[in-house]
């Protein structure tokens, strides 16, 4: 008998998850709040906040959920970016993925491709559709369907020391050649005007000459995405950066990944370098006395009288897994995320580092008071902008496998490598590296 | 009976090893056969059998046998030099009579390294920019400018080579060190009797006596080290320019890189041939040592 | 005369040759002691001075405290205990039996445990997380417990035949003439004889199960359960590249191992065949 009644209990308690998990006329924003204590279940949810304010923000998050929740048990697991990629494939091939995770951008597609992901678009109506920029919410769209939202973005700008171009009466440079010349001036006394990372096993080059690639108008990609490495453009971009490699960059450079790169600018060891707003807070915790020194502008153009461009935005997905068995978990869960109060908790971590991917976030007290947010202004808007003019690397013709392939394969990162250390031609190496690349293309079709 | 009942006993000795290896090995082994001839993907549903084709494509790759070719370079170079430094470092251990315990507790701390400590030691010790040994170098004025350990093609492969001879020798010195001290010391005592020299007994008292544990050793490193992965991917990752690629680098690129699984599998297939037909060497001439022993 | 001289001599020569070879040897753990007690700033502005011009310990504080490394600590010990135990006992199983009993099949056989030590280990990484996941053994100890198995057992295996075949059969015939069983025999006369033999692979299994990467990146995802490896290589991918911190965190994981060999090594020389032999 009593055993009856629990099951016809369960059965209607799943029926209740699954209409609240599903139904995308539920009734808007309440969704986790009026099915409070009808979740049941375990959670892992993966991200890469290793370490600091964003690990606590998301813990206290997971911890109050889990007390509205008293059923729902969330274990969370966090990882390096680095490994991020051989972590979710491998775990695909042996059924060893997360229910949710953040991810990048890029891999969004590869993920939908092996159909290791499910939409989410109860999830953005929840929080409110309107209330994302369309632009990030395509990169995760397919065939009319969401398979990932964002979770906060960010921007690349140029970022320079205020103390090192006063001392040489320079100005911030605008234009590439203003900026070669600048930097060139600022390498002497310990201080590299600005390291160019070459790494295999990360995308700076390929970032930076994307920066190149598209003041000029050009992509990485033809229009039929195929690999461009040969055309004009992208052949003056390599030169430049070759260029800025010979003169202003320390050698070890060539096996920079993000980090060392950063950290150099972080210690005040190159006068210029090329990220988002997370170097303020790098640079605080690094040398709290150069914070004064440092702040951001527009990337450098072709001319001088080119509009203002952007080259990269960063919005960092949420995804929940197809392998998941408690999707409505992971979906009321994300929705608490975007709550205001926790929302710009998180973001507060790494102030102007993480900008709100949804708006109404940007203009509240609570948001504008921070620190931080307050002194950076200037660069705070300087991102902003650059963050609604562009998209990820490659994504200029949309979201595909190719322009992730293009970010993880190393391929243009080992292109530059060739030519510092083997002299190769550069014409040759591009071309070379243009067919490597799609060849790789051809073995995901 | 009594005959039957020890058959039993001896197979019961080795049971346990012949289970680990059976399941823990030999599974893999034929999946990962299966896999080279197919289209595996890492992270696709559905692959085709495709024959030899993997095997063609990484054959008439120029990237393997330059890959190849640095793995053969970075066993030979590994291996002579560990064997050199361990070795006389083994005997000269076992010559001294005062300190042996404060070497021998100095020079066994890099096997005590795990290979990402090696790995983030050494990167920063060898740093571009802030590393001690390139500062130092050049506050000696040695070098004109910072000198770039691990990413100057003409130092990098050298580099390793070193850290991997660091990581490596101390490991052999002690087994050799061991293998010195089970010979019978009354052996030397007579040869020293029928006024035998130093060399003759070194020849014909302590190689004999060693050969077959350092022969062991050698074959046991070769593979180690043909395979290694972990130290070169932690600090080159097998740049710049792939001058420091490894056939395991190679293949770990194909396998979670390029996430062609399939080829990735052909690749470690041919690298066990290869190091089967070099085993098979090295056990023609092992065998030939125990049969002279006896 | 001369003799002695030249004798005295080569001990200076051994001497000095093994001075440099501990100086080199040992360097790099020294750097790493002393560079996981200087400050941020004096580790990047004054590359080549050797002591700390302000002693700090917040890079430990950090590295305990903010990223709970004695945790993967633990776990590293744990996971290579239990495999060393398992393999070396199986391991010495084995050798005995192919030295003792298996005089033709035995080469076959020890050959064959050295065939599979040749897989790379990056090509048994696939199948193994498909088993391992198939067990439900992805994410735990013991997983990684039974993965190291893989590779320590032919290895020690391997090693301990080496050892096994100096103990002359000789000395077991007397026992055995003497009255005693194999078994015993094995474990009163012969596993004493092979002890700094087993030592010397029980630590080379321990100190692999120790340093093993690739297969700890793989299976294990839970941070509580991440090997020191692991938790230093994602110290180095974490979002601020701190030499301070992963100094001190190679501090920690490299000390108990440092310590760990000082305690054993008179072990590995003890003499083999001391006692029994004289």
């Amino acid at each position: 008998m009593r055993k009856k009644t629990l099951s016809v209990l369960l059965t209607a308690l799943m029926v209740a998850s699954m209409a609240a998990g599903c139904g995308k006329d539920s009734g808007g924003a309440g969704g986790s709040s009026e099915n409070d204590g009808e979740l049941k279940g375990d959670i892992t949810f993966w991200h890469s906040f290793t370490q600091g304010g964003r690990m606590d923000v998301i813990q206290e998050a997971a911890e109050k959920f889990m007390d509205e929740n008293p059923d729902v048990n969330i274990t969370i697991e966090t990882f390096s970016w680095g490994d991020f990629y051989t972590k979710w494939t491998t775990g695909l091939a042996s059924g060893n993925v997360p229910d949710m995770s953040t991810a990048l951008p890029g891999h969004v597609v590869e993920m939908m491709d092996a159909e290791a992901v499910i939409p989410v678009d109860d999830v953005i109506d929840d929080i409110g559709r309107d209330r994302f920029a369309e632009a990030a919410l395509s990169e995760g769209e397919r065939d009319g369907e969401c398979y990932s939202l964002p979770l906060y973005s960010h921007a690349q700008v140029m970022w320079y020391r205020k103390d090192l171009l006063e001392e040489a009466n320079l100005e911030v440079p605008e234009t590439w050649e203003e900026f070669a010349e600048a930097a060139k001036t600022l390498t002497k006394d310990g201080v590299y005007g600005c390291s160019f990372p070459c790494g295999s096993g990360d995308l700076m080059a390929t970032r930076f000459l994307n920066f190149y690639v598209r003041s000029g108008g050009g992509s990485l990609l033809t229009d039929d995405l195929k690999a461009d490495l040969t055309s004009d453009i992208a052949i003056e971009g390599i030169n430049y950066w070759l260029d800025i490699y010979e003169n202003c960059s320390p050698k070890d450079s060539v096996n920079y990944a993000v980090l060392d790169q950063a950290n150099l600018y972080y210690q005040g060891k190159t006068a210029f370098d090329f990220n988002s707003g997370f170097h303020i807070s790098g640079v605080e915790t690094n040398s709290p006395d150069l914070v004064d020194s440092i702040d951001c502008a527009p990337l450098p153009r072709l001319k001088k009288d080119d509009p203002i461009y952007g080259a990269e935005t960063s919005n960092i997905p949420m995804v929940i897994w197809s392998k998941s068995e408690h999707p409505e978990i992971c979906k009321a869960f994300i929705e608490t995320l975007y709550e205001e109060e926790t929302y710009t908790d998180f973001l507060a971590a790494t102030p102007v580092g993480m900008l709100p991917s949804i708006t109404g976030i940007s203009d509240t007290e609570k948001y504008q008071s921070n620190e931080i947010v307050q002194k950076f202004s200037n660069a705070e808007q300087v991102i902003s902008e650059a963050v609604e003019l562009s998209a990820a690397i490659g994504f200029e013709h949309g979201p595909s496998v190719e322009a992730g392939l293009l970010t993880s394969q190393s391929i243009i990162e080992e292109m530059f490598q060739d030519i510092i250390t083997n002299g190769t031609d550069v014409e040759k190496a591009a071309k070379a590296a243009e067919e490597k690349m799609n060849e790789v293309f051809e073995s995901v079709q | 009976m009594k005959t039957k009942k020890i058959d039993y006993g001896r197979w019961l000795l080795v049971l346990p090893a012949l289970i680990v290896v059976g399941t823990l090995l030999v599974y893999p082994i034929f999946s990962s056969l299966y896999y080279s001839l197919t289209t595996k993907h890492l992270i696709k549903a559905t692959y085709d059998f495709i024959g030899f084709d993997n095997y063609i494509k990484v054959l008439t790759d120029p990237d393997f046998f330059k890959a190849f070719l640095t793995s053969i370079l970075w066993t030979v170079a590994s291996l002579l030099g560990q064997i050199v430094v361990g070795f006389t470092a083994a005997l000269a251990l076992n010559r001294v009579n005062h300190l042996k315990g404060v070497y021998r507790i100095l020079m066994i701390i890099p096997w005590a390294f795990p290979s990402i400590v090696i790995a983030l030691a050494w990167k920063w010790i060898l740093n571009g920019v802030s590393g001690f040994l390139p500062n130092l170098l050049y506050e000696m004025g040695v070098a004109s400018e910072l000198p770039q350990f691990l990413s100057d093609s003409s130092l990098v492969f050298g580099t390793l080579i070193f850290i991997n001879i660091w990581f490596g020798a101390p490991m052999i010195m002690v087994n050799v060190l061991s293998a010195l001290q089970t010979i019978p010391q009354d052996q030397y005592e007579a040869a020293q009797i029928d006024g035998a020299s130093k060399l003759q007994q070194f020849m014909y008292i302590t190689v004999p006596h060693i050969k077959v544990v350092v022969g062991l050793l050698v074959v046991l490193r070769t593979i180690w080290v043909f395979n290694n992965f972990d130290i070169i991917y932690l600090i080159t990752g097998g740049g710049p320019a792939n001058a420091t690629t490894t056939v395991p680098i190679y293949a770990y690129n194909m396998g979670w890189g390029t996430k062609l699984l399939g080829r990735s599998s052909a690749v470690t297939v041919l690298l066990l041939a290869f190091l089967l037909i070099v085993c098979f060497i090295y056990f023609k001439i092992i065998g030939k040592w125990e049969k002279e022993d006896k | 005369m001369s003799g002695k001289l030249k004798g005295k001599l080569g001990n200076v020569v051994c001497h000095l040759y093994l001075i440099i070879l501990s100086v080199i040897a040992a360097f790099p753990l020294l750097w790493v002691l002393l560079c996981s007690v200087k400050s941020s700033g004096d580790l990047t502005s004054n590359p080549t001075s050797i002591l700390p011009k302000e002693f700090t310990l917040g890079h430990f504080k950090n590295v305990i405290d903010t990223l709970g490394f004695t945790r993967n600590i633990g776990n590293s010990l744990i996971i290579a205990f239990f495999t060393t135990v398992i393999a070396i006992a199986i391991s010495s199983l084995a050798a005995y039996g192919i030295v003792r009993f298996f005089p033709k099949f035995g080469n076959i056989m020890s050959r064959a445990l050295v065939t599979t030590y040749m897989f790379p280990p990056i090509l048994l990484a696939i199948p193994y997380t498909l088993v391992m996941a198939k067990l439900g053994l992805t994410n735990t100890r013991v997983g990684l417990v039974i993965v190291y198995l893989s590779f320590s057992v032919p290895y020690a295996v391997w090693m301990l035949i080496g050892f096994f075949k100096t103990v002359p059969i000789g000395i077991e015939e007397a026992a055995r003439v003497d009255g005693a069983n194999k078994m015993v025999t094995f474990v009163r006369i012969v596993l004493p004889l092979v002890a700094p033999g087993i030592v010397a692979t029980a630590i080379y299994t321990f100190i692999n199960a120790w340093n093993e990467f690739l297969y700890s990146l793989i299976l294990i995802n839970s941070t509580e359960l991440m090997t020191v490896s692991v938790a230093l290589r994602s110290l180095q991918g974490a979002e601020i590249l701190d030499w301070g911190s992963m100094m001190a965190a190679s501090t920690l994981v490299v000390i108990p191992s440092v310590v760990f060999f000082m305690f054993i090594q008179k072990y590995i020389a003890g003499g083999m065949t001391e006692g029994s032999v004289k």
